[in-house]
């Protein structure tokens, strides 16, 4: 169990701000299927960390877990010190919108353009259009696809879809970065473009967390590798002391 | 996620809900006009009540005004001995010479009653008379029970026939428009995946999406109102030309403007509601 003060809020021990995400000893089924198992995990902000492991090893659901897509059967998770765990369901979305998630198949919306795609998290927020546009402009640029701002996104090439994708991610200044195989369905030359994004991305002081099977994207990012295998964390190597 | 990126689901959610509202209008509109026919047979339903042949004149009067405070008269015309003898002569001038001689007239006086307009019942004419018959300057009353009971039997029949086939109508009606509108849902479930994941709230991602249901119900069923309206026309139109009905064909009437509009609302909700059960269907069991 995390120390109550993290749960409470108790202000006579004020929560650590530099501790972006904590997992204590969360474990998590599908249908009676063991997905995570007893899993305490604790990242720092700033931090880049890389999930790695075989097929079905549990990175997805840590990550989903993290993004409040799911909840532990058993644990508690803190993300910026609020319990993930006890989140109420009206609570997801403004919870989601503290973060960015770069998924493997993209998930832009074909019949809108770059811009517009883009764009979508400032609506939610209810920015007003000035300051979505700078903020847009800004993003894509980070990319570098602020050429493009005004090409439909199925027309898009993949290496091009997943940039646009990272930007809609970062658009929002978010102080986590959570991606499932973002280079999952790109050739290597584009892999390692997107990997440079996320390092430049994790410079810049976001947290980033990552699964991925690509070990040219470990070596290039050079992060804190957390070794899953059926739902066990094997190993956390680079952890900050 | 506008009705024009969606253009193929939204053109087939629009047709499919013009067309099952077509059916159902077409079922009501016929009802209605079947309703109103019998309506105006039953506004030839009489009651003639005969007073006593010794009534004074202020008596009569008095009963007269005593008859038309029922409810359920709708009208009372009264006929004198004098007007019997006259419409006798009238309509029989042959005979006429028969009644030469006699003095007073031998034809008594008569109140003739027209029901009010709702559907008539055995029992409340049958109460109506057994009123009339107790009031002591009344000599009798004759009216045509077998006609009142036949049509009573057909309109109670009539009535549970279009309480079961409008019923079914009604429900094949609302259970084709939600399907469409949930398979209309479907193709757009990619878009509200995308939305969640950026952190858009239920409210947020539903409002668009009601408003296509609100829009595909409206537009559906004001085509089937203009389907309904032209078929009828042509209807109208066909009977007039080929005279096949007569003097009944000034009986038929389009939807009043007041169902009209209750036809296009219930489009709109029908429309809202499918979206709504669809979504919050699928988003129940997602966080």
């Amino acid at each position: 169990m995390p120390p109550s003060h993290l749960l409470k809020g108790d202000p006579a021990h004020p929560p650590r701000v530099d501790r972006m995400i904590q997992l204590f000893h969360v474990t998590k089924y599908y249908e009676g299927c063991l997905a995570l198992s007893d899993i305490s995990v604790r990242i720092e902000k700033g931090e880049c960390v890389l999930l790695t492991g075989p097929s079905g090893a549990g990175k997805t659901t840590l990550l989903k877990l993290i993004f409040g897509s799911e909840h532990p059967d058993d644990g508690q998770i803190l993300v910026q010190n609020r319990n993930i765990a006890r989140l109420r369901r009206a609570d997801v979305p403004y919870h989601r919108r503290t973060m960015g998630f770069v998924l493997q198949d993209f998930k832009l919306l074909p019949h809108r353009n770059v811009f517009e795609n883009v764009a979508l998290p400032l609506i939610i927020r209810g920015l007003s259009s000035f300051e979505s546009r700078r903020k847009v402009i800004e993003a894509l640029r980070a990319v570098g696809m602020e050429h493009k701002q005004t090409t439909q996104a199925s027309v898009l090439s993949a290496g091009e879809q997943q940039r646009a994708c990272i930007a809609r991610a970062i658009v929002n200044s978010p102080i986590i970065l959570l991606a499932d195989e973002p280079t999952g369905n790109l050739d290597p030359h584009l892999t390692m473009e997107i990997a440079e994004l996320f390092k430049a991305i994790n410079a810049r002081g976001t947290t980033v967390m990552m699964a991925t099977h690509n070990q040219q994207v470990v070596e290039q990012l050079n992060g804190r590798i957390l070794r899953l295998d059926s739902g066990h964390l094997l190993s956390d190597q680079g952890a900050s002391a | 996620m506008s009705l024009r990126t969606h253009q193929a689901s939204t053109l087939i959610g629009i047709i499919t809900t013009a067309f099952t509202l077509t059916s159902f209008g077409t079922f009501l509109l016929l009802y209605h006009n079947v309703h109103n026919l019998i309506g105006r047979v039953q506004q030839n339903i009489q009651i003639i009540v005969y007073p006593k042949d010794d009534i004074q004149p202020q008596m009569l009067q008095d009963l007269k005004q005593v008859i038309q405070a029922d409810p359920a008269i709708e009208s009372l015309t009264l006929t004198s001995k004098k007007d019997a003898l006259n419409d006798f002569k009238h309509q029989f001038p042959d005979e006429a010479y028969l009644l030469e001689g006699l003095g007073e007239s031998p034809f008594p006086a008569s109140l003739v009653l027209n029901l009010a307009n709702t559907i008539p019942s055995t029992d409340r004419v049958s109460n109506l008379v057994n009123r009339l018959q107790q009031n002591p300057h009344v000599e009798r009353v004759r009216y045509n029970r077998d006609w009142i009971e036949r049509l009573t039997l057909i309109i109670t029949y009539m009535e549970i026939g279009a309480l079961i086939i409008g019923g079914v109508l009604a429900l094949a009606s609302i259970t084709i428009i939600a399907n469409t509108v949930q398979l209309a849902f479907y193709t757009r479930q990619e878009e509200i995946e995308i939305l969640r994941l950026i952190g858009g709230t239920n409210l947020f991602i539903s409002i668009p999406y009601m408003i296509e249901g609100a829009v595909i119900g409206g537009l559906g069923s004001g085509i089937a109102l203009s389907f309904l309206r032209g078929g009828f026309e042509l209807f109208q139109h066909k009977i007039h030309t080929l005279n096949v009905i007569g003097g009944f064909s000034s009986v038929f009437e389009f939807f009043p403007l007041s169902f009209s509009l209750l036809l296009i609302i219930g489009g709109i909700l029908l429309g809202c509601v499918g979206t709504f059960t669809s979504m919050y269907g699928w988003m129940r069991f997602r966080l």
